[in-house]
């Protein structure tokens, strides 16, 4: 049987379609590879100190994009690391410790630098004597004097100094005792001041060869006793203040060579007290320009000063009224363990969770942006440039 | 009342005194020797706010609700082939430490414990405790809990911690 001429037509046409529709698409060009530059930096950027908690060897500070949810690099950190951003930007300082044979061996403890603009591996490091404070991160592990000639990094031994370093040359300059006071913080070019356990500032001032010239002790500015201060300073245009377990708000002014404390003011209403407080690895952020405070607060006792934040409360810093509460554990189902604000007109907040996940925030009405989950495994501290 | 001038002059010799960390360890250690139940110096590691979040409903040694843990920071050592009030093996117990008091339901006593960190190889990672009933910052170091207590030890890396009882604590 022979088929018809239009069936036999109608064939020839879907085999011409058909073989149509199984070409394969052109292929991929063949790609080069390469390493990615940081793009042009952004007020919206934000450093996370993981301290990787579960593997302390293996610390990191990742660079998180805000505006784009996404990361940018990573600088290693090591063990139970310090970090700290030169007054311009444009260096991250961490002072870690190695072993020579992974997680035992000869300990070397060393300050590397990394350029912030390539995250290349630290092209500088000052190794340090066997010293340094292995702690919760603070702005006061390691800092800069404020134009940037000297780097002080905490030593504790448990016997309590610190040390003074020349980044340019990559040097040690020295060691200056502390009398029991603990933690570097920097003031002016030659001014170091630390906390102690009398609730005094130490203030130790340097020769332009990182050397003691002076030092004084301050009237005590809180009680170890009835109301501790978390070490955890915010940082403020002129200072830093200071929050204490029940919610005062000291602020002190560095400016000078001797610090001037303000009047302290509290957080909480006196029927609040001792139910509200503060509480977190990073007890505070403030937009200076817009003297925006953001507290992580929760309701709890005597030793729930470290139990992380059920809520967020914004206060206005030059009124001292308190603005918002902003219920964010009810929000991500994980408590506030650390957050930062960036510095500019259309601020983001970032908040970490005891969870480790990272959530941007818009820092002027609270609404969440974007949450990424499992972002780090123990966010303790973040930085914005 | 010391002056400040006496503070500062004690601050430089106890400075030319810390030629070695040993020799301040010696002495630290006489402390804690002739003084057991005096507070001597923390122990490590971060805070954060697990005790809030991962609560126990058996207060067993491998349970962060146990009572002896009530200012300890880290990772259980009952959990990392230790017990309570042991290390585990192949690691060294910190010379120094922090003290605290916790309450033992069980027999409605005070303890007074040391919380001693084991060290020298990486952190556990089992069994992660954190609380802080009259636990003080750093510069109180006798209550702290944040500092990394093996930071004396010759192999110095932080592995986990445990909780010892020194005795019963004097109303």
């Amino acid at each position: 049987m022979s088929a018809s001429p239009v069936w036999t037509a109608a064939l020839a046409s879907l085999l011409v379609a058909g073989s149509v529709a199984a070409a394969p698409p052109a292929p991929l060009p063949p790609e080069k590879l390469t390493s990615e530059p940081l793009p042009p930096v952004s007020p919206h950027w934000v450093y996370v100190y993981d301290e990787a908690f579960a593997n302390e060897l293996d610390g990191r500070l990742v660079l998180f994009d805000g505006d784009h949810y996404r990361r940018l690099g990573q600088i290693d950190a090591g063990f139970n690391p310090s970090f700290n951003l030169s007054p311009d930007g444009s260096t991250t300082a961490v002072a870690t410790t190695y072993w020579s044979r992974g997680a035992h061996g000869k300990r070397t403890d060393v300050v590397e630098l990394t350029d912030n603009r390539t995250l290349n591996l630290p092209q500088h490091e000052i190794v340090l004597p066997t010293k340094r404070a292995t702690t919760l991160p603070t702005l006061f592990g390691i800092a800069y004097s404020s134009d940037a000639h000297f780097l002080y990094v905490a030593y504790v031994t448990p016997a309590a100094s610190f040390g003074v370093l020349d980044p340019a040359h990559g040097t040690v300059l020295g060691e200056i005792d502390t009398a029991g006071c603990v933690l570097v913080i920097p003031h002016g070019p030659n001014h170091v001041s630390s906390l102690c356990e009398s609730g005094r500032v130490l203030t130790v001032t340097l020769t332009p060869e990182g050397k003691e010239s002076g030092r004084t002790l301050s009237e005590p500015f809180f009680n170890a006793d009835t109301d501790p201060a978390f070490v955890q300073g915010i940082r403020q245009d002129h200072g830093y203040a200071f929050l204490t377990f029940l919610g005062e708000v000291h602020e002190v002014d560095f400016s000078g060579a001797q610090p001037v404390f303000a009047a302290p003011w509290s957080l909480v209403t006196p029927a609040e007290k001792g139910h509200w407080r503060p509480g977190a690895s990073q007890v505070g952020a403030l937009q200076r320009a817009l003297h925006r405070l953001y507290v992580p607060m929760h309701e709890g006792g005597e030793g729930t000063h470290k139990d992380g934040g059920s809520e967020v409360w914004v206060f206005d810093s030059a009124s001292h009224q308190r603005l918002a509460r902003w219920p964010l554990q009810a929000a991500l189902g994980s408590r506030i363990l650390t957050l930062e604000v960036t510095q500019d007109p259309a601020p983001l907040l970032f908040v970490a969770t005891v969870s480790g996940d990272l959530a941007v925030l818009d820092g002027l009405s609270g609404k969440i942006r974007h949450v990424t989950k499992h972002f780090a495994q123990t966010p303790w501290m973040m930085l914005t440039p | 009342m010391r002056s400040l001038d006496q503070l500062f002059e004690h601050s430089s010799r106890s400075l030319a005194r810390r030629t070695s960390r040993r020799s301040l360890l010696a002495t630290l250690g006489g402390l804690l020797t002739g003084t057991a139940v005096l507070p001597l110096l923390p122990i490590d590691r971060g805070g954060r706010a697990q005790a809030a979040e991962t609560k126990s409903k058996t207060p067993t040694a491998e349970s962060c609700e146990y009572w002896k843990y009530c200012a300890i920071d880290g990772y259980l050592c009952a959990c990392c082939g230790g017990t309570s009030s042991s290390c585990p093996p192949g690691t060294g117990a910190s010379p120094i430490t922090w003290i605290g008091t916790c309450h033992n339901p069980a027999d409605g006593r005070d303890y007074i414990v040391s919380y001693n960190d084991c060290c020298g190889k990486t952190s556990c990672g089992s069994c992660e405790c954190n609380r802080n009933e009259r636990e003080k910052p750093m510069y109180r170091p006798s209550r702290n809990n944040d500092l990394n207590w093996c930071m004396a030890n010759a192999d110095s890396n932080y592995h986990c911690s445990v909780s010892v009882i020194l005795g019963v604590a004097e109303k």
